[in-house]
């Protein structure tokens, strides 16, 4: 993982907020009164009173799904430089995962963030490795200060969507 | 109806030979346990359910979570007593079981029957229902049979690590006069956090279902209760909705009174009957008209009792207050408020024909009826022209 950061949106990246598909996220040890919306979704994330929270011990594992296939060139966390996270490994396109078999595959990538990082700015993924994303499952595996819980302020992933085709825009070929 | 898949962790070990819960301990478990998975698949017919047991040779799955009932009750059919109880291993067995699920929509959650000592220490328990809540699985823990001061500290330690929003429960069955499985009936376990187990439950056991036995058309009851709960919302709804109407309507205060506790009487009660309700809204409106009656023949005594009361709603209501000055000035002009007050009620289209609708008793093409209200609108048609021609409309 790259330790370059942007402090601004990358060219050309859209923010792929509005291709997760909100039906089938699901967060593992969130708690129940700080949980991921709070830290994903558009209106909350910006709310400085609104984080994710760890319940039970201070791992997290997110499950995104997309609603279409991206790719991912970059994500954001934000988060307090204690409670924040520090080790942060990505999966690809793996469903469902546990907190059992976590380390059963290798990640396709992993993050570490320093309390730089943690202010928003952006962090460039192993972007050959992201061309095909249908899911990606966030493990926070552990924080900054090694505190009980972990907190996540908000999390962006920047990123393109793959031209996948249009069903609509299919038409037959007229017979002459 | 919570979409859920559920695992029930049996204790055959030795302990359950003894007879203190009728016939035997392990008889009584057994048919707590069919009880269970009755209720289960049928508070949603996508709940699968799994039993293992946790002693004998050890931990071993007599049947994954599936949603045939049948194949459930057979396989509790024939299992032997023997060995000593395993917790640990058989809460993480179940745990494991589940995570196999294949429905990956259902909520996870483990059943377990307590009947013999725990041999591990608080803090085994305590890690092993740490890892449940982390997984996001739920744990109910039914504690019967050998009772010591350990044990409940033991299975309390336990619960309180997983309790994730009250979502895991404990129940603590004494050995008595009744049945395990009736002691489990009345208890969360059972109905599901406070929701539709109990149909089935009332149905097992006291027949009290209205209209169809569960156990005989189980998809029929199932739809009938839907149905049911659907028109309960419904009427809620509306309830809610009038009441808003009518604090938005100018009114006399009684009107809206006797509205709010029309409106309270319907939402209070839990099977709101639709005859009931109508019953209430008949006795209320007859006394209103009653009232509008009396009051457009004059009788003074009614027309003081209406101004006094409308003097303490007059602060909410700038028009009211004027016409009320009005009346305290002048008696002609009292005339004229108490009408004005009436006519704004009468004249009130979707409220005088919801009210004649409703009333059983009197027909709105009577001509007694048409009269006294012909005689309304002459008197409102300075005040409101706008509804005049449609009142006069409907009227014919």
């Amino acid at each position: 993982m790259s330790g370059e950061s942007a402090s601004v949106i990358p060219r050309n990246q859209v923010d792929l907020v509005e291709f997760v598909d909100w039906s089938s996220v699901e967060c593992l040890n969130q708690s129940g009164t700080h949980s991921l919306p709070n830290a994903l979704k558009q209106g909350y994330r910006e709310d400085e009173g609104l984080h994710l929270e760890s319940d039970a011990d201070e791992q997290l594992l997110i499950y995104i799904p997309f609603n279409q296939v991206i790719k991912l060139h970059s994500i954001a966390i934000k988060g307090p430089e204690e409670e924040g996270p520090k080790t942060v490994k990505l999966f690809v396109n793996r469903e469902h995962m546990g907190f059992s078999n976590v380390n059963d595959y290798p990640p396709s990538d992993t993050a570490i963030f320093s309390e730089d990082n943690l202010t928003g700015k952006t962090v460039v993924v192993k972007y050959v490795k992201f061309q095909n994303v249908r899911s990606l499952t966030i493990f926070i595996e552990e924080n900054q200060s090694g505190s009980e819980t972990t907190k996540v302020q908000k999390i962006i992933l920047y990123g393109t969507t793959v031209e996948t085709t249009d069903m609509k825009g299919l038409k037959k070929i007229e017979d002459h | 109806m919570v979409l859920e898949a559920t695992m029930i962790c049996v204790d055959n070990s030795e302990w359950m030979r003894n007879g203190d819960y009728s016939p035997n301990r392990f008889q009584a478990q057994a048919d707590a346990v069919n009880l269970i998975c009755g209720a289960k698949t049928q508070s949603n017919p996508e709940n699968t359910v799994g039993v293992l047991t946790m002693a004998g040779k050890g931990v071993r799955v007599l049947v994954t979570p599936t949603s045939d009932l049948g194949k459930i009750l057979a396989c509790m059919h024939g299992l032997e007593i023997g060995g000593e109880m395993n917790l640990a291993a058989g809460i993480q067995v179940a745990q494991l079981a589940l995570k196999h699920r294949q429905n990956k929509k259902q909520q996870q959650r483990i059943i377990v029957f307590v009947g013999s000592p725990v041999k591990y220490d608080k803090k085994a328990l305590e890690l092993i229902g740490r890892k449940l809540k982390k997984n996001s699985v739920a744990l109910d823990i039914v504690s019967f049979g050998e009772e010591d001061e350990e044990k409940n500290e033991k299975l309390e330690a336990l619960l309180a690590a997983v309790n994730n929003n009250d979502s895991s429960h404990i129940v603590h069955v004494p050995c008595g006069p009744s049945a395990l499985s009736d002691v489990l009936i009345s208890t969360p376990i059972f109905t599901g956090d406070g929701e539709g187990g109990s149909g089935f439950a009332a149905a097992a056991a006291a027949s009290g279902y209205e209209f169809v036995d569960p156990n005989m058309d189980p998809e029929l009851a199932l739809a009938l209760r839907v149905s049911m709960e659907e028109e309960r919302a419904r009427q809620e709804a509306a309830a809610k909705k009038a009441a808003e109407e009518v604090a938005n309507q100018e009114k006399g205060e009684q009107q809206s009174t006797s509205q709010d506790t029309t409106m309270t009487d319907s939402v209070n009660l839990e099977t709101s009957r639709p005859e009931k309700k109508i019953q209430d809204l008949t006795d209320d409106e007859n006394a209103l008209l009653q009232q509008a009656l009396a009051m457009s023949m004059d009788d003074p005594s009614t027309k003081a009792a209406v101004q006094d009361i409308d003097m303490s709603d007059a602060s909410a209501d700038h028009d009211l207050q004027l016409a009320l000055q009005l009346s305290v000035q002048e008696e002609s002009a009292a005339d004229q408020s108490n009408q004005t007050d009436v006519n704004k009620l009468l004249a009130d289209q979707s409220f005088m024909s919801s009210i004649l609708a409703s009333l059983p008793g009197v027909d709105p093409n009577d001509p007694h009826v048409k009269d006294l209200l012909a005689s309304m609108q002459n008197q409102s048609e300075q005040t409101k022209e706008e509804d005049k021609a449609p009142k006069e409309e409907e009227k014919k």
